[in-house]
């Protein structure tokens, strides 16, 4: 939900910049959407409807989440040459290496989920945190931690990594940038 | 209901271009960032995480 925020302000932002330089929201037309659904349609499957998350098999839940990813990477790697995309493409890097190196899941540490979760003790080491797909690692053993899932905002009860603060970023440049001249949003 | 009727396609014939690529567009972005890195992680009793 956080990085959906990084949506609406972009948006916002671009629309605004767009009306104080009298020029037309412009909307560039993106290559290869196709990817993305077929991307995220298993997630939302595996992660988000909950009647089928809790019946999705964990074991599949790496090669999944691992699939997904790259599907996401071609789509950057398409796109690469609109604005923000090198931005996005670097948070989804981010978040596929750390989740490649941890076993095809997003590593959570025990001291970051005793932030985050309203009865911590019942998250165990080794255990899926809910039906996401963070799994709760002891912080000695996570590979790469600093990418893990550890920045936590005191106000709000969530937990994202690095990777995600860059497609937060991406995404508002990106919609910033239709409210800019033609030159900023064209393909160069 | 033919005054519903109206006004529903007042509002549909307002619907242009833009703003279905501004919806697509959108949509695609929201997409992306739930797959590339916003789940909702129901922790039980409460937790959440962004990716």
């Amino acid at each position: 939900m956080i990085l959906l925020l990084a949506v609406a302000c972009g948006l916002v932002a671009g629309m605004l910049r767009a009306r104080l330089q009298q020029r037309p929201y412009r909307i560039a037309q993106l290559e290869a959407i196709e990817l993305v659904v077929l991307g995220v349609v298993p997630q939302l499957v595996a992660f988000h409807i909950p009647g089928t998350a809790a019946r999705f098999p964990e074991a599949l839940v790496p090669p999944l989440l691992l699939i997904s990813q790259l599907l996401l990477l071609a789509f950057v790697w398409l796109n690469r040459r609109r604005p923000g995309f090198w931005l996005l493409g670097s948070g989804v890097l981010c978040n596929l290496l750390v989740i490649a190196l941890n076993g095809g899941w997003m590593p959570i540490a025990p001291q970051t989920v005793a932030q985050i979760a309203l009865a911590p003790q019942q998250w165990q080491a080794g255990e899926r945190f809910g039906l996401s797909k963070d799994r709760v690692m002891p912080a000695e053993e996570i590979r790469l931690a600093f990418l893990s899932d550890h920045l936590v905002l005191p106000w709000w009860r969530v937990a994202f990594s690095p990777g995600d603060v860059l497609l937060a970023a991406g995404v508002f440049y990106l919609l910033w940038a239709h409210g800019g001249a033609q030159e900023d949003i064209k393909e160069v | 209901m033919k005054t519903l009727f109206r006004e529903a396609s007042l509002f549909v014939s307002k619907v242009n271009r833009q703003h279905i690529q501004l919806f697509l567009l959108v949509l695609t972005l929201s997409l992306f960032l739930l797959g590339a890195g916003a789940p909702a992680a129901e922790g039980g009793t409460g937790g959440m995480t962004g990716g």
